[in-house]
């Protein structure tokens, strides 16, 4: 939405424009001092990049050092294969998962039994709230070579047992498939309540062009949630580089370790493992940047596909 | 009337400021400070405790104790001493190594050693165990020690080789004495039960390699003694070598890696398994064998429903190097005090007290075997426990821990062998006796190479990629992806190309 | 509500959409009965594997021993503090963001999101976040679990684009009735998104609920949240780090207790959605332009 009644009156003096618009300044004065004193204030510390770090002495780093730590894994050939990894990881999870909640809150508000549609919805996003740790844990259970589920399956079938969290080609799916189990109906929350919000009056014109619920949903739903969706996207291509953490290094081993070592495990061992902070906050800042050039772009494409982005 | 107000406060503000020292001098009442503890949630703190009323008791303190869990200790007091801000006065259970090295050389902890007209118990503690040397290795470079250790005078066997006793009987094996010997028993079972991986590991390959790789004469990895990953100790030549490019390490890859491939080695064991997952192996008997802590016997028994099930710990295994077992040292994780905590006007009084609490005579017994008269009583010379713990199910020992904060390697700082075994049955004692019989089977940990801030991150970039390039490959080997015969010349290039070399020389030349 | 329509399409559609349905349903719910019954067996009967979705041997004894974790209640107590009043101020603060960012003729809303968008992804880190807590000597209060979090950059877009989304013309008639910002928020906008605040009201809450490493670093013992506790408990296994000692390598818990913890420590958050749920109420309600 637009207001085009500026564009046609043509640039108007700020004072005219604060007269207008005062009370929204106000609202901001709060949140915008919080964002500076919390946000912006901590970024300082990002300096760290360029100094050296000694435990003990001043927390912002005793000398400067240049691009010391950046060369550093620059020619790194662990922080290449680790960045490889982050990208492809995130672009197989983005492709796969990102339709999931989607498409599940589309069904789901076609669902006409209204206990029903409740009960799925509130217990679609309790995998969510199950700690990372207990997820991995089940997966090891079930799919483990010596008493697992799966495993127990193949052997009636005659087949020899497969290590799955061990082996590196099954790390990928793995991962994947245990996050949009754990996140698609969390997500879904967010589709969900912008589906609500859609005005029930375009499912009545659509239907009086004779729209069948099938086509409703394309002609109707799907588009007027667009904005959302681009949304997310966008936000969802900008964390590209930063994958679950937690999740990894818990899947990691050394068998898998040639895919399933990511940017922020790297940083863990070398960086914080090691207390060296500053090489830790290099490639912080190297991937905030990426970060940033990401949503930028995905910004500006979205801008120009569908009219409309985050800003 | 302002006037008169501002002239009455600033006498008052005169006047408290000249009474007050005077006041200080006179303060009585009990001592406050805080103090760090390592919670651990099998044994959660409790300061109801009866080791812990009676030593804060004994030194008239008011104690603020900051619970914090294991996981997440050392996070915490690398913020406390990095940051200086909201740190406590006393920190248990740290040693000066890692980052704290550092940390200590750049001001952040208190130089306890300077101060040692002021810890008399532990002075005496450490004449009385003869212990002058291994606390002297404990000073960094500026020739200063920074926390207290804790003290053991004989190192024990806590933990090891634990085999179904039942089976060995029933199939006419003698307790095994050498590697060679387990591998038999192993491949007897495995002919028995097919479907089974005899040998599994509690906690993951990390407690196998630990405690079965100094018998090859090595001990490397996450957990290798030393802290570098990738050398080891030579014990003859009191120097490091690279052991990873090792032919001790090609042997002993070659031992288990016969054994994974025999179907013998569990494949889970690649990374930690849960203690439970590892209880319901031993138990249902999916493995008979394992290297793990003699106080899980009672669990697995109790849960198993097999007839006869019987575990025991052996003795150290011989291998190439002889029969070896974690090395372990006679001083352990201790107590230090942040830099800000000298500055306050009671230090003395705060490490008299915190001296007094851990290391006296009277409280190194309480927090070993509690009060006398509530939880043992003296049979002439023998230690007699009150009924209550006799007859736990738990046993003596895990008992005394949960009810009365006896026996917590936080707090309990002063370990006298023959004291601790009173604690075990019988069965643990004799164990024990026949490994001192066997001699120099728990040998030290080497030294900690006395690195400043340059050398400790050079050291810490080295040996990053070398140890992850050890993982990559142990792990290879020992499943049997790449062959010892084929590919071992290609990894020793590998990691001569990562610069092992170097960082043994770094190693050695900072000894 | 739409006719229905029972045409054959129509049909085919129903049977997908509750196949689908109903096999979420089952993957989501199963693994909590799961846990549910592990919690309430006995050691033995895990060890033995006999426990499927279903109790084997009645015991309480792993909620009992949660129970009687010092501190438990309280920290309890404090959660339910963080939660409550840490998701009230984040949902102020957000909307009071988000409102005029929502408004694309304001002057430098641009630069405003643009800020935004930038801090998501240069964060300070650890230290330089603990230096400025304690700078403003928030360190071992209660006040350093909310403050610093009030506004999740995520949540703050997402309502934005809410706001974005809602007809102008409802906003347009009340300023011609001389209505100003300030009472066009709580009157008009607000009752028309409570769909939107609603939902990131939940995730904020979740977060709070969650939160335990910001409780690790900020406060002393007496403020922990219930989370921390019970990560102890759960993770007891998970030291990263150098360790060489029985007492680290046997530091895990049976799985009753820890199916135990999950089922404490996720249950309240799981009952608190149906009841938001009514405010994901379809359409517009009062005022609209017709009227």
């Amino acid at each position: 939405m637009r207001r085009k009644v500026d564009a046609a009156i043509g640039k108007t003096s700020f004072s005219k424009h604060f007269q207008r618009f005062w009370q929204l300044y106000v609202m901001l004065i709060l949140p915008v001092a919080y964002f500076i004193i919390f946000k912006y204030l901590p970024m300082f510390g990002n300096v760290l990049a360029f100094r050296r770090f000694r435990p003990g002495m001043s927390l912002y780093g005793t000398e400067w050092v240049g691009f010391r730590y950046f060369k550093m894994f620059l020619g790194d050939t662990a922080f290449w294969q680790a960045f490889r990894n982050t990208i492809t990881l995130s672009l197989l999870n983005l492709a796969l998962t990102f339709p999931l909640p989607i498409i599940f809150a589309v069904l789901l508000n076609e669902v006409q039994h209204w206990a029903f549609k409740k009960i799925v919805q509130t217990v679609s996003y309790m995998p969510r709230f199950i700690s990372t740790v207990v997820v991995i844990a089940i997966m090891g259970e079930l799919f483990s070579p010596s008493s697992g589920l799966i495993n127990n399956l193949r052997s009636t079938f005659g087949l020899g047992p497969i290590y799955f969290m061990n082996e590196p080609e099954y790390f990928r799916p793995l991962y994947i498939f245990s996050g949009a189990w754990q996140y698609t109906g969390w997500t879904a929350i967010i589709y969900l309540a912008s589906i609500s919000g859609i005005n029930s009056e375009l499912y009545e014109a659509a239907e009086i062009d004779g729209a069948n619920r099938f086509q409703q949903v394309f002609s109707v739903t799907l588009p007027s949630i667009l904005p959302t969706i681009m949304v997310m996207l966008i936000l969802e291509v900008g964390r590209l580089l930063s994958l679950g953490f937690e999740k990894i290094l818990l899947m990691y081993t050394p068998s898998n370790s040639a895919v399933s070592d990511i940017i922020d495990t790297l940083v863990y061992r070398v960086g914080l493992a090691n207390q060296n902070y500053s090489y830790a906050t290099a490639i912080g800042l190297f991937s905030g940047i990426i970060g940033v050039f990401l949503v930028a772009g995905a910004n500006a494409l979205s801008k120009r596909l569908t009219g409309d982005g985050i800003y | 009337m302002k006037k008169a107000l501002v002239i009455v406060l600033v006498a008052l503000m005169a006047f408290s400021a000249f009474a007050s020292p005077v006041a200080e001098v006179k303060e009585e009442g009990p001592l406050k400070f805080s103090m760090y503890y390592s919670d651990n949630a099998t044994l959660p703190f409790k300061e109801s405790w009866l080791a812990v009323q009676e030593a804060t008791k004994s030194v008239n303190a008011e104690i603020q104790w900051e619970i914090i869990p294991i996981a997440d200790y050392s996070t915490k007091v690398s913020l406390a001493l990095n940051t200086q801000t909201n740190a406590p006065d006393v920190i248990l259970y740290q040693t000066t190594t890692g980052e704290n090295a550092s940390l200590a050389l750049n001001g952040a902890i208190v130089p306890i050693s300077d101060y040692s007209e002021w810890t008399p118990c532990w002075n005496a503690m450490v004449e009385k165990y003869g212990m002058e040397d291994d606390v002297e290795l404990l000073k960094l470079q500026d020739g200063k020690r920074y926390y207290l250790p804790s003290l053991t005078d004989v190192p024990f066997y806590d933990g090891g080789l634990i085999l179904r006793e039942d089976f060995l009987k029933a199939e006419g094996f003698d307790a095994p004495k050498t590697f060679d010997d387990l591998y038999a028993i192993l491949k007897a079972y495995k002919a028995k039960h097919p479907e089974s991986y005899p040998l599994t590991v509690l906690a993951g390959p990390r407690v196998l390699y630990r405690m079965t790789m100094p018998s090859f004469g090595l001990s490397i990895g996450k957990n290798g003694s030393g802290g570098s990953r990738v050398l080891s100790w030579n014990y003859d030549e009191m120097k490091y070598f690279p052991a990873a490019i090792s032919e001790e390490f090609k042997a002993y890859l070659a031992f288990f890696g016969k054994l994974y491939a025999e179907g013998l080695l569990d494949p889970e064991m690649a990374e930690p398994i849960d203690g439970s997952i590892w209880s319901r192996k031993m138990a249902t008997g999916a493995a008979i064998a394992t290297w793990a802590y003699y106080d899980q016997i009672g669990g697995v028994t109790a849960a198993s429903t097999i007839e006869g099930f019987k575990l025991q710990m052996y003795p150290a295994l011989a291998g190439p190097a002889g029969a070896h077992h974690q090395q372990k040292n006679r001083t352990g994780s201790g107590i230090m005090f942040p830099a800000a905590t000298a500055k306050r006007a009671d230090f003395e009084q705060i490490v008299r007290a915190v001296d007094k609490m851990f290391f006296s005579e009277e409280n190194s017994k309480l927090w070993c075997i509690g009060v006398e008269g509530t939880t043992y009583t003296m049979d002439g010379d023998k230690i007699v426990y009150a009924d209550n713990i006799k007859k736990a199910a738990e046993g003596i020992y895990k008992y005394m821990q949960l009810e009365y904060g006896c026996g917590s390697d936080v707090t309990q700082m002063v370990w006298v062998n023959a004291r601790e075994m009173t604690k075990y049955d019988e069965n643990y004692a004799q164990i024990n006796k026949a490994v001192e019989a066997m001699g120099n089977v728990i040998q030290y940990i080497p030294p900690t190479p006395k690195f400043d801030d340059m050398e400790a991150e050079e050291a810490a970039m080295l040996m990053t990629p070398l140890a992850d390039k050890l993982e990559v490959w142990c792990n290879a080997f020992l499943t049997g992806k790449k062959s010892l015969d084929k590919d071992w010349n290609a990894y020793v290039a590998e990691m001569k190309g990562l610069q092992i070399e170097k960082y043994c020389d770094l190693y050695n030349t900072n000894l | 509500m739409k006719v229905k329509d029972t045409s054959t399409s129509s049909k085919i559609m129903n049977v997908i959409i509750y196949t689908v349905m109903v096999l979420s349903l089952l993957a989501c719910l199963l693994p909590f009965v799961y846990m549910l019954a592990l919690s309430l067996s006995t050691p033995q009967a895990i060890i033995q594997r006999k426990v499927s979705f279903w109790p084997v041997g009645w015991d309480t004894q792993a909620y009992r021993q949660i129970f009687t974790y010092p501190n438990f209640f309280r920290a309890y107590g404090n959660t339910l503090f963080y939660t409550i009043f840490g998701t009230f101020i984040a949902l102020v603060m957000t909307i009071l963001f988000a409102y005029p960012l929502s408004k694309t003729c304001l002057r430098g809303h641009k630069a405003l999101t643009k800020m935004v968008v930038i801090s998501m992804y240069f964060a300070g880190g650890m230290i330089p976040n603990y230096l400025l807590v304690s700078a403003l000597n928030l360190t071992g209060t209660r006040l350093a679990m909310l403050i610093p979090f009030a506004i999740n950059q995520f949540n703050l877009i997402i309502l934005v684009n809410f706001f974005k989304a809602l007809p102008i013309e409802i906003e347009e008639a009340a300023l011609i009735d001389g209505l100003g910002y300030f009472r066009i928020l709580p009157r008009i906008i607000l009752p028309l998104s409570t769909a939107a605040i609603a939902t990131i009201g939940l995730y904020y809450a979740v977060f709070f609920w969650n939160d335990w490493f910001n409780g690790l670093i900020y406060l002393n013992t007496r403020q922990y949240p219930v989370m921390l506790f019970l990560r102890n408990i759960v993770n007891g296994t998970m030291v990263l780090g150098n360790s060489s000692s029985a007492s680290t390598d046997t530091a895990s818990l049976s799985i009753s207790v820890k199916s135990a913890v999950i089922i404490t420590s996720t249950l309240p958050i799981i009952i608190l959605y149906p009841f938001l749920q009514k405010y994901f109420v379809k359409g517009l309600t009062v005022g609209s332009i017709k009227g």
